[in-house]
């Protein structure tokens, strides 16, 4: 049943140049949860969210978002159908105020009014930091500024990729918390090496290995399963906090 | 040394060394000259600005190094020149052109049903041909015997003969009868180039829901400007003859930046954006655009140079004291600090401090400039918040182009309108953009006013000391080889 899920990625093949990047990939997520995909560097986690919000199309297959059928749409399209992204390294504009950034993702004026109470109860550090261009935050600010950013316009969906990557285990704390409070009003696409942190915020899982999603399941049966943990995720258990890399 | 502390140590060391050369060509020149030099210095720099404006956000943003913008610059001049002299020519192309926008704009109401035809691949493939050819054939049909040349003529005849009242030459036009097929049949035309672009059959086209509404608003407005304009060709023509020159010289800047804009976004959509991908392309692209264009205006108004008649407010015999007494007499020159210069020139410099002003304020207030600053970082991202970054794109193309345009018709009443006018700005342009910083028009602004400031002084002293006056045009690069050796970003660039 589609219906269920929010978005459904159905069987989906997505090449980057010449490259095939992900083949027959498939990925529900269901209202309200948080999914996480899950796999080793290079697997093809980023792509498949980059293939949802439009960013590398699929070359076959679907992606259904709230009954309707996405793929091949402008990237700007899907986006406005009620989807946020929050890119991997920090993409937040260097060269923009925090404000700047947070007004840049309004889709209708006064999202930023509406939302200004919630992101920065969220996130206190950007209301106090919010003259300052993108380039003199921290990184874990960066990072805090990416999500907020998603949460400007009314989202249904969010996609999130990495968001524990490089910062200080204190940080790491936070950011899990916050995730936790997000999942209360919508529904989150997860992509997570640090493998505590996932499992303590997802009910369900997907690994990607080598382009192909090879296994899914409820993250409550996963953590009990060490063999599989071990057989696709190998390291990246090993490292569950990384500490804050130098800029 | 930290960062800030170096930042810091080389502003200073940049003003000392500014005041001390502003100081050493005073007191060499002597204040008369001094003054004189630099308001000749920033009229260049003002023109060096509107061109290397646009160069550098559109190089910025997209990546695209346009080689046709002194074109543009070109073809502002011509349209401004022809609206001013004698606008028979534009208001007989106008209805043309405008009957194959409009059916140009029927694309989006045939996509939906066209897509969906069945058609066998070969078709598929036959029919946006065919279209494409029966455009042509109707297109060659619509145009059969219009005479162009004839109507580019009536400026030529009105420049070349000064004395000769213009209105004497407005009946080049055709009588409506005949002249009415042919919007008719353009806009035909457009509708068959419409269908081709469709890619009639092609399922896996996909048809996103566009705003039909808006497209089909703007397709009646066309039709209607075709109906009307088809009507008033000749008493537009005469209307605006008969207005005062001052008001027909601002409607001339209007229509030919305009007319920049129209452009630029035409230009953008049809043959920048398919090179995006591969941008050598794109220079080879607008290399080639600028010689046709060239051709173009050679074919019309041939390879001559006019003298672009100034405008009333700046034409009358007599030196004024004050602006107040200026804009009273229309004195064609005014006293600055006892110095006497051109009144025409003093706007020249005031276009071109608006203009940046006008950046500036769209840059970093409204949120277009906020769309840009982040698009020269990560369009993708951009594109991912929901927002249209082809359009943008588009947008920003216009406006360079329109500004070049602008600068083209502002050079025009004091520099000869001819073919090849907008080489020397387009060359300064891109010193500028390499000196100020690719991507930065604060850059764009300081380093025209360095290139505008070095030509000036350069005729002065070649002048002086009895040099060859090529050692003005060299001082320009000279200037972006020692701004290359020491800062290779540029003033105002970012390092990578």
């Amino acid at each position: 049943m589609t219906n269920e899920f929010l978005l459904s990625v159905e069987s989906v093949d997505t090449f980057i140049g010449q490259f095939h990047i992900l083949e027959n990939v498939s990925v529900n997520v269901a209202k309200g949860s948080i999914t996480v995909l899950l796999g080793r560097n290079g697997a093809g986690k980023t792509t498949t969210l980059k293939t949802v919000i439009g960013l590398t199309p699929p070359r076959s297959g679907r992606v259904i978002f709230d009954g309707e059928e996405i793929q091949g749409k402008r990237a700007f399209n899907i986006a406005n159908l009620g989807i946020g992204y929050v890119p991997e390294n920090r993409a937040i504009f260097r060269a923009l105020t925090v404000l700047e950034n947070l007004k840049l993702a309004e889709r209708k004026k006064g999202d930023l009014d509406r939302h200004a109470d919630m992101i920065f109860e969220l996130f206190p550090d950007l209301e106090r930091l919010s003259k300052l261009k993108g380039n003199q935050l921290s990184g874990g600010q960066q990072q805090m500024l990416a999500v907020a950013r998603a949460l400007v316009p009314d989202n249904k969906l969010l996609l999130i990729d990495e968001p524990s990557e490089g910062l200080a285990p204190i940080l790491i704390q936070q950011m899990m918390e916050v995730i936790r409070k997000l999942k209360e009003k919508t529904t989150i696409l997860l992509v997570e090496q640090n493998f505590i942190m996932a499992s303590q915020l997802a009910e369900r899982y997907v690994i990607i290995d080598d382009g192909r999603s090879v296994h899914r399941g409820l993250m409550s049966d996963l953590v009990l399963n060490e063999e599989l943990i071990h057989q696709y995720l190998g390291a990246s258990i090993q490292a569950p906090t990384r500490t804050s890399e130098a800029e | 040394m930290s960062h800030n502390n170096k930042k810091t140590l080389y502003t200073v060391i940049g003003v000392v060394a500014v005041a001390a050369i502003i100081f050493g060509l005073y007191s060499y020149a002597g204040q008369e000259s001094f003054i004189r030099t630099v308001l000749s210095g920033l009229t260049l720099g003002s023109l060096f600005f509107l061109v290397a404006a646009g160069l550098t956000l559109i190089f910025g943003l997209m990546d695209v190094l346009n080689f046709a913008h002194g074109s543009m610059f070109m073809l502002g001049a011509y349209i401004g020149w022809q609206f001013y002299t004698n606008p028979t020519f534009i208001f007989g192309v106008l209805p043309l052109l405008l009957a194959f926008a409009a059916g140009i704009l029927l694309v989006p109401l045939f996509k939906p049903k066209l897509v969906r035809l069945e058609l066998s691949d070969v078709w598929q493939k036959r029919l946006p041909k065919l279209m494409y050819l029966a455009a042509l054939i109707v297109g060659g049909i619509a145009l059969w015997k219009f005479d162009v040349i004839g109507l580019a003529d009536t400026a030529m005849v009105a420049a070349v003969t000064t004395s000769a009242n213009p209105l004497a030459e407005l009946s080049a036009q055709e009588p409506l009868l005949r002249f009415m097929w042919r919007p008719l049949l353009l806009m035909v035309s457009g509708a068959l180039v419409a269908v081709g672009v469709s890619r009639p059959g092609d399922r896996t086209e996909i048809t996103a829901p566009e705003p039909l509404k808006k497209r089909l608003i703007l397709l009646i407005v066309l039709v209607i400007l075709t109906i009307v304009f088809t009507l008033v060709r000749e008493n537009a023509s005469e209307a605006v003859l008969l207005m005062n020159g001052n008001l027909r010289f601002l409607l001339a800047i209007i229509t030919a930046t305009g007319f920049g804009f129209l452009l630029g976004a035409l230009i953008e959509i049809t043959m920048i954006r398919p090179l995006y991908v591969r941008s050598f392309f794109i220079v080879l692209m607008t290399l080639g655009l600028s010689y046709v264009l060239r051709e173009l205006v050679q074919v019309l108004w041939d390879p001559l140079a006019y003298q672009m008649v100034r405008p009333p407010l700046f034409a009358q015999p007599g030196r004024a004291n004050t602006i107040a007494e200026w804009l009273m007499n229309g004195s064609s020159t005014i006293s600055i600090v006892g110095v006497t210069f051109p009144t025409y020139r003093l706007f020249v410099i005031a276009l071109g401090f608006v203009m940046f002003i006008f950046v500036t304020v769209l840059m970093t207030r409204s949120r277009l400039g906020m769309v840009i600053r982040a698009g020269v970082q990560d369009p993708q991202m951009v594109e991912a918040l929901g927002i249209n970054v082809k359009s943008v794109f588009t947008l920003v193309f216009a406006l360079g182009v329109a500004l070049a345009a602008l600068g083209g018709i502002g050079a025009a009443p004091f520099l000869p309108v001819q073919p090849g006018m907008g080489d020397q700005y387009q060359m300064q342009g891109f010193i500028t953009v390499v000196i100020g910083g690719m991507g930065s028009y604060v850059g764009a602004f300081v380093g025209a006013i360095i290139l505008g400031m070095a030509r000036a002084f350069g005729d002065y002293f070649a002048l002086k000391w009895q040099l060859s006056p090529t050692i003005a045009e060299a001082s320009t690069v000279i200037i972006m080889i020692v701004v290359l050796l020491l800062r290779p970003q540029g003033l105002f660039g970012k390092k990578d």
